[in-house]
């Protein structure tokens, strides 16, 4: 289990390739983007955990409105602190790669979304999404009349059975009426 | 606790595969995970139920699964640990399957190695949005069908032709009973060429560019037949320079058609729900593949106005149902007055065009730099029409007040009409003073107008190459003059003026209907002038660089995105709409203008279509006698009727797909009204018997 100095054993490799959406290309590079944000005596821990703080400084993720989420969600840490081992960041770049299924992507993203975990996307929770999305400065907030109307709009439309929260099999349905978003939920190292 | 919690949650749920409650209960577990899994029997069962329902590919589904590697890891050795016992058979199954899948992996691995500009696309991609990344892709598609069709052209009739010349094969003198008059043709200028003149003739396609390969007029009508010893050669090239010319449209029109399905398919698939509704841009429009922190500011930007383009919307409609009926009226018959000055200017446009062609057809032969602006004119006024019109269009939408969805694609549609159009009336043009409509008399002698074309073809050629060169110089031309300094002078002097006017945006519509106009331009051109779907991929590979350091330099993203999918359908069919434009040029050459006598390889058939009858004739006896079979109505009102049925079929086979998806989805209704009610009555049954819920909630 895990990685040994910094190099990867070869039956892990392909133990990787078999339980992930991952080339074996990918899964090297992933190992080699990981070592570097590891410091020097961490490396040779036979299950080193990088800090939130380390992972969002990679490209691909320092500019994302979600990465706390993302760090959170994939993260195993006993203390929630969003810190993740080599095999949860696999298990980040499998769901956000180009093959993985629109279930798997669609499953991350209500859980991504979830910002306080409960299983169900409900009034706070959605204002936080749109906030993310707009960003937080003050010329790209909505108002709070807009903000209203927005959310009861996006309830009206996916919450089928009107409980005032949208859950998983809710989400998932509206997800797969959107061509693109498959293509969207991709980071690429 | 955790334990405990999991128990409660597996037995709640009941079925094999994990809800989403129980699997977000599993990540709340610590990672000691891998070992309570063997304590678990529940779960193990679990994954087993699950192993059994996938059949024989129980590894695949382990990538499908939203456990943590750990999980996986542990279910794979308990996997691995039952495979032993399945018989061989299966085992080998299980290794074909994965090999299979390995080598398919690898095969896309290489293919993308060598997708051209696949990093340059991703790089666009992630910086300005799908919608102008798919213009690119486009633009892609299209050098990759011009090369392949200049690959065609090539092998089939500009090597033969090569080589036959080399070796010294004169064209035959046409046998036809006509006047020495259609006979003469004189394309070498005479004497010693001013030095300028051959900077001309290269813009132009003129003089020494006239009567080479680039055009109709230098191809031999040679028909070589030889039998040596051993060996039998024949090589027809007026039959070869015909059909090419026809499978390269039948290998477009199959490259159009198969990337269309590709997208239509997509389409359907989420067929019919409002593509813009809220949900759908909140839950899926974000692009994590966006780089960049500036990048990431634009698109939330983007996000911000189009949910706030949405929700005027919406206010706006409400507000319109309101309206009074006097207010409707006027409305509408502005929106009518409107229309009809859309469609004056655009008449307008076309006259203009008309207009420049006959002027400058006539002056064709005026020497000089004014020559070649005479030579260009009608370029020069589609291009006017086609920068002009689209502004004054937008103005003219302005007043119209449509809501915003409906305003792009007005905009949209007549610019297409436009443009397609008015290359349609440059074509129409034309063919009036080669038939000459206009003077009867000239075309007495030979068929067609010989005084002012001795060689149609070629000069049509020529009229093709002029508009894609001309196409080409204005784009090299705006990128310098006008966006360059636009960024340089936005950037360094800050003043109100410069601040509205803001840098470029790169609109994704008008570039698309550039291309394909510049598309139309050379299936049009492709029977007189054989190389110019070289020309032409050349153009789009610089055009592509041109496009790409603009984007990267000058222009900001727009604010108003393209979006990708629904538009990839809409750029082939308008493309497919210029395919038909220029295949009815093509069959009008082809079957109603009379070759010319003095060039070619037509000039002793009385129309190119003849050639195929002829060579017919000497084709051997049981192919002559299959091909008529094929062509007599013993077989094809059998093969219509066979395919009619099938199309019956396929007809009636989409029809309850529909149907059954429509039902699906209010069964989806219905499912949840079912709950609601459930609910409910839970509600009311509370009260009623407090024992049975205390029970319950443990």
């Amino acid at each position: 289990m895990g990685t040994t100095a910094s190099q990867l054993p070869k039956e892990s490799l392909s133990e990787y390739q078999e339980l992930t959406f991952l080339t074996k290309q990918e899964i090297l590079l992933a190992h080699r983007r990981f070592t570097e944000l590891l410091e020097g005596d961490e490396r040779n821990h036979p299950n080193p955990r990088v800090p939130m703080d380390a992972i969002l400084t990679l490209t691909e993720l320092k500019s994302n409105p979600f990465k706390k989420r993302i760090c959170q969600v994939f993260s195993t840490s006993e203390n929630r602190d969003g810190s993740l081992t080599f095999e949860d960041f696999l298990d980040l770049l499998s769901a956000f790669s180009d093959s993985a299924t629109l279930e798997i992507k669609s499953h991350y993203a209500f859980r991504i979304f979830d910002f306080d975990d409960d299983g169900t996307l409900d009034y706070g929770d959605l204002e936080k999404l749109v906030n993310c999305l707009t960003g937080e400065t003050a010329d790209t907030r909505l108002s709070s009349e807009e903000m209203r109307q927005l959310i009861s709009n996006i309830l009206d439309e996916s919450d089928i059975d009107k409980d005032g929260t949208v859950n998983l099999s809710e989400f998932q349905h509206v997800i797969s009426r959107s061509p693109d978003f498959v293509s969207s939920f991709k980071i690429v190292l | 606790m955790t334990i405990e919690q999991q128990r409660q949650g597996l037995a709640f749920s009941g079925s094999g595969h994990p809800t989403d409650q129980e699997s977000l209960r599993f990540r709340r577990v610590s990672s000691r995970m891998s070992t309570q899994i063997y304590h678990e029997p529940n779960s193990s069962t679990s994954l087993a139920q699950e192993e059994e329902q996938s059949g024989s590919e129980p590894t695949l589904e382990l990538r499908n699964t939203v456990f943590p590697m750990a999980l996986k890891k542990a279910a794979r050795q308990v996997q691995q640990m039952q495979v032993p016992a399945q018989f061989n058979g299966g085992s080998w199954k299980q290794k074909r399957i994965k090999f299979v899948r390995q080598f398919k992996s690898n095969v896309r691995e290489f293919l993308y190695f060598f997708s051209l500009w696949g990093k340059t696309l991703q790089k666009i991609g992630g910086n300005f949005g799908g919608g102008v990344q798919s213009y690119f892709i486009f633009l892609r598609f299209l050098v990759i069908l011009n090369f392949v069709s200049f690959l065609l052209i090539a092998g089939f009739v500009l090597i033969p032709s090569i080589v036959f010349r080399s070796v010294g094969i004169k064209p035959e003198s046409s046998k036809a009973d006509v006047s020495s008059e259609c006979l003469k043709y004189d394309p070498n200028p005479q004497g010693l060429v001013v030095f300028y003149e051959f900077f001309l003739d290269l813009l132009s396609g003129t003089g020494f560019m006239e009567y080479s390969y680039l055009f109709y007029g230098y191809y031999n009508n040679s028909v070589i037949v030889t039998s040596l010893v051993g060996s039998h050669f024949s090589y027809n090239i007026p039959l070869a320079y015909l059909l090419t010319a026809v499978f390269y449209f039948a290998f477009c029109l199959i490259c159009i058609i198969v990337r269309m399905g590709k997208a239509a398919r997509v389409a359907v698939t989420t067929g019919g729900s409002d593509v813009r509704s809220y949900s759908m841009i909140v839950f899926t429009g974000w692009d994590y593949g966006c780089l960049g922190s500036k990048a990431t500011k634009l698109k939330q930007r983007n996000i911000y106005y189009r949910l706030q383009v949405d929700l005027e919307e919406e206010r706006l409609k409400k507000h319109a149902a309101s309206l009074t009926l006097c207010n409707k009226v006027t409305l509408h018959s502005l929106r009518v007055l409107m229309f009809f000055v859309a469609v004056g200017l655009i008449v307008a446009t076309f006259l203009a065009i008309a207009r420049a062609t006959t002027f400058s057809q006539e002056n064709s032969h005026v020497p000089g730099i004014l020559g070649l602006f005479y030579t260009y004119l009608p370029s020069i006024v589609i291009t006017l029409g086609n920068f002009l019109v689209p502004l004054l269009c937008d103005q003219i939408a302005l007043l119209e007040k449509y809501p915003p969805s409906a305003t792009v694609v007005v905009a949209l549609l007549r610019a297409v009409v436009l443009r397609l159009v008015s290359l349609g009336i440059l074509l129409f043009t034309l063919w009036k003073q080669i038939m000459c409509h206009d003077s009867r008399d000239k075309c007495n002698l030979c068929h067609y107008n010989h005084e002012d074309y001795q060689c149609w073809e070629t000069s049509v050629g020529q009229e093709m190459y002029k508009l894609t060169l001309f196409d080409l110089l204005v784009s090299i031309a705006l990128l310098v003059l006008v966006e360059f300094p636009r960024r340089m002078v936005v950037d360094h002097w800050s003043c109100k003026l410069t601040q509205w006017v803001g840098r470029q945006e790169f609109v994704v519509p008008s570039n698309v209907l550039g291309l394909v106009y510049g598309q139309t331009v050379v299936w049009t051109g492709a029977l007189f002038c054989p190389l110019l779907p070289l020309i032409n991929t050349v153009k789009f590979v610089i055009l592509f660089y041109c496009k790409k350091i603009t984007l990267f330099y000058n222009c900001r993203p727009a604010l108003r995105t393209f979006r990708s999918t629904s538009s990839a359908i809409f750029f082939l069919a308008v493309l497919l709409f210029g395919w038909i434009l220029a295949l009815v040029v093509m069959i009008y050459s082809v079957a109603v203008i009379h070759p010319s006598f003095a060039c070619g390889p037509f000039r002793s058939f009385f129309r190119m279509w003849k050639i195929v009858p002829e060579s017919f004739s000497t084709l051997p006896e049981g192919a002559r006698d299959f091909l008529f079979f094929i062509g007599s109505q013993a077989f094809s009102i059998p093969l219509f009727a066979i395919s009619c049925v099938f199309m019956c079929y396929f007809i009636a086979l989409a029809s309850i797909y529909g149907k059954s998806v429509a039902m699906l989805r209010a069964q989806l209704k219905l499912a949840g009204q079912d709950k609601q009610f459930l609910v409910k009555q839970i509600e009311k049954m509370k009260p009623l018997s407090p024992q049975h819920n205390e029970g319950e909630q443990d």
